[in-house]
């Protein structure tokens, strides 16, 4: 975590575009890498000396490329992905720009205060208790005393950490450390956020809060975000760097970089795997033919072979908290919620390409006319993955006062991810482009995929049908062949 | 803010001090506060531990060991103690600055590594949380001084204008062992010799009369001498502080100050790399 505020680090003549909030100017970070102290002290005063009687002086250090030669310019308001393996410099380039290290060559230019979350724990001292890191984090990053205490309550609050907020850090749990690292960067009106995604972690519902949070922040504010996850840096972020060994790979639009990341990585991935295993068992699966759906309407043929492996896609489903993080007029509110099989029994875990059934429940709170319930899946990033509401099939509904009033959603569950997903919910009143909001719940239902036979792309959907046979070299040539 | 390029002015001191004052204030207040934070009696320490200091140095050095010390005669046994307890608690202000600082910036490691963080400030806070403890001690002392019915003078207000002198000294002394101790650990092995070494060639146990000439002389290096003798002065003895040798002390105590704050700032650079 680190504050800058307009600071130029060197350069003049690089006077700085008003637009421009990080440029890194042909930075390079070596280190020195001495085998002991001893070798340090002849370093500083033997070698010196040595060259002075003109004697030959080898250096006493190894040294070591960090970064090498990086170049780039974040706008004002992007937001930028840094993909790249470990190792690769992405830590380092970080606390270069946040200033905590210094560039051996080069210049680094930040417009505006920066607040980052780069380590557990970053910048705290355990032995403080959080309230005093709060205090003291706050003191660095230029706010006074009085504006401390005003976002203190918030901060708690964002944090949610209960009475451990008068306890030494060090007795956090690495979830705790996290909760208060983001709270406190959340409430510091930094201008560039530089956010480490891998620790992002804590529960789902509070990497959605901080989700909520980034989302919102990006809509005005400089983002650095740091990711393994190239599905997470294309999803939030509109351009990126990739950085590899220490060197700019590519730099880009997200997405285009991503692509090239992957390929990159499926490439080396093939590699060592060939090396491996020369031999892969052919799947003994029979190949099936053309197959209708029999009875269900979206069958999916491998469904029943794919219940049966361990490739099925298991999704836990938490009951309802009413208790979330909600907003709203009140006017009504959402009682319970419930994911149910297609006998209608509640399910504590679901299948991914079966048959479900989302069940609200609520009542009004006053006279209500044409309400409207609505569900959001959303995957761990925040990202709306699929949705819908009661308005186009049920317009004319009115509602009494006290009047309870149910809900229900029948659809496919397609198969997810592994990962954490949740379902908001929400009552409101009106129509779709001009309602009243009387209740939304951020994240109703929280539901964790476990295994996936999904590799690829956000939801899986059922196959109608899936072929694939060896077409005889006699037999009438396919398009396939041609 | 000029992190990257940190400034070495003597100003830039001023400057850093007033501009973090906020800081300051919560880390010193978070030093002393934090020191006996779960013990059962809590700052209570910081009254008692001089108290029993004191008691225990009156038993040793009236009653075990038969000290000489010129003024017995006229002020009595107790007094002994009195003297002894000014030098002390003086010598106890540089040993815990001395004790300090070369850890510092690990004790910080996060404060260096993962933040910007005005790190000059750092070395100032155990300078602080020292002064605050030296006051509450001349305050027991002040305490005892009534019991045993020793005249009280008023040139003891005098006292802070003879500590004063002191602080950039210490600050200084605090910016030069905390920066080289990232780099060499041993440091904080030298500095602690260096305070048992300092107890011994300072005025503590023994006035600095009672040396030879020579030796004398050297004692004067001791920048612990001038300082101890002048406060023995105004708080026992009814003596006005010698002005010549407070304000020479001063250049010298500022120099320091200003040298080991260059050092601090020069070096701080290289400290996340190390550390």
């Amino acid at each position: 975590m680190c504050s800058d505020q307009v600071t130029s680090h060197t350069a003049p003549q690089t006077a700085s575009k008003g637009n421009i909030a990080i440029r890194v100017n042909g930075v390079t970070k070596r280190y020195r890498l001495y085998p002991s102290t001893k070798a340090r002290l002849k370093e500083w005063l033997w070698r010196p000396l040595k060259r002075r009687l003109g004697r030959p002086a080898p250096p006493y250090y190894r040294s070591f490329t960090a970064l090498d030669e990086i170049n780039f310019e974040l706008p004002k308001g992007h937001t930028m992905g840094v993909i790249g393996r470990n190792g690769s410099g992405k830590s380092t380039l970080l606390q270069l720009i946040c200033g905590t290290l210094e560039p051996s060559a080069g210049n680094i230019e930040v417009n505006g205060r920066i607040a980052a979350l780069l380590e557990l724990g970053a910048g705290f001292n355990p032995e403080f208790t959080g309230r005093e890191n709060i205090y003291i984090y706050a003191a660095v990053m230029g706010l006074s005393r009085e504006q401390a205490s005003k976002r203190f309550d918030d901060i708690v609050a964002f944090a949610d950490i209960g009475d451990f907020i008068e306890q030494p850090v060090k007795s956090y749990s690495s979830g705790m450390l996290v909760r208060l690292a983001f709270a406190v960067i959340a409430h510091v009106d930094a201008d560039i956020l530089i956010i480490d995604e891998a620790l992002a972690v804590g529960d789902a519902f509070f990497v959605q809060k901080c989700m909520r949070f980034l989302r919102r922040f990006m809509q005005t504010g400089t983002v650095l975000f740091v990711s393994h996850d190239s599905a997470a840096v294309t999803n939030l972020c509109d351009r990126a760097i990739w950085l590899e060994q220490g060197k700019l790979r590519m730099q880009g639009s997200a997405k285009e970089l991503t692509e090239h990341y992957l390929a990159a990585r499926y490439a080396t991935a093939e590699k060592a795997e060939e090396s491996t295993m020369p031999e892969q068992q052919a799947p003994n699966r029979a190949p099936k033919l053309p197959n209708m759906p029999s009875k269900l309407d979206y069958y999916d043929p491998r469904q029943a072979l794919i219940n049966a492996s361990p490739l099925r896609n298991e999704l836990e489903i938490f009951a309802f908290d009413e208790t979330q993080e909600s907003f709203g007029q009140g006017g009504g509110s959402i009682t319970q919620a419930i994911l149910r099989d297609a006998q209608g029994r509640a399910l504590r875990w679901v299948i991914g390409g079966e048959p479900v059934s989302l069940r609200v429940d609520g009542v009004a709170h006053r006279a209500m006319q044409g309400p409207i319930v609505g569900f959001l899946l959303k995957d761990r990033l925040g990202q709306t993955l699929f949705g819908d509401n009661t308005f186009l099939t049920c317009q004319d509904l009115t509602l009494k006062a006290g009047q309870a009033f149910v809900a229900e959603f029948n659809f496919v569950m397609p198969t997810l991810p592994r990962g954490q997903y949740s379902i908001a919910l929400a009552l409101a009143e009106g129509t779709q482009q001009d309602h009243v909001q009387h209740q939304w719940i951020h994240d109703a239902l929280l539901i964790e995929s476990h295994s996936s036979s999904e590799s690829t792309g956000l939801v899986g959907i059922p196959m109608h049908h899936i072929a694939l046979q060896g077409v005889d070299e006699n037999a009438d040539a396919g398009p396939i062949q041609k | 803010m000029s992190i990257h390029k940190p400034a070495v002015s003597p100003l830039a001191i001023g400057r850093d001090i007033y501009q973090h004052r906020y800081l300051l204030k919560t880390m010193i207040w978070r030093e002393i506060n934090g020191r006996y934070r779960s013990s059962l009696l809590g700052v209570l320490w910081s009254f008692i531990t001089p108290l029993l200091m004191l008691a225990i140095y009156t038993f040793v050095f009236t009653v075990v060991f038969q000290a000489r010390w010129n003024i017995e005669a006229e002020h009595g046994q107790a007094t002994f103690a009195l003297v002894l307890f000014v030098g002390l608690i003086i010598h106890g202000l540089i040993a815990e600055v001395l004790g300090r600082s070369p850890g510092l910036m690990y004790e910080h490691g996060n404060y260096v590594k993962r933040v910007v963080f005005p790190l000059q400030v750092l070395p100032l806070v155990p300078c602080c949380s020292a002064l605050f403890h030296f006051f509450i001690s001349v305050g027991m002392l002040l305490l005892v001084i009534l019991l045993l019915g020793h005249p009280v003078h008023a040139t003891l207000l005098w006292l802070p204008v003879v500590i004063a002198p002191l602080m950039p000294m210490l600050a200084g002394l605090a910016w030069l062992l905390s920066a080289l101790g990232v780099y060499v650990r041993d440091i904080s092995h030298v500095s602690g010799l260096i305070v048992t070494v300092l107890l011994f060639v300072s005025p503590i146990f023994f006035p600095a009369d009672a040396l030879g000439e020579t030796f004398q002389r050297f004692m004067y290096l001791n920048p612990l001498t001038v300082i101890i003798e002048q406060a023995r002065g105004v708080l026992l003895w009814g003596q006005t502080p010698d002005a010549l040798a407070l304000i020479g002390y001063s250049v010298v105590s500022c120099s320091v100050a200003w040298l080991g704050y260059m050092v601090f700032q020069k070096a701080r650079g290289g400290f996340a790399d190390v550390l």
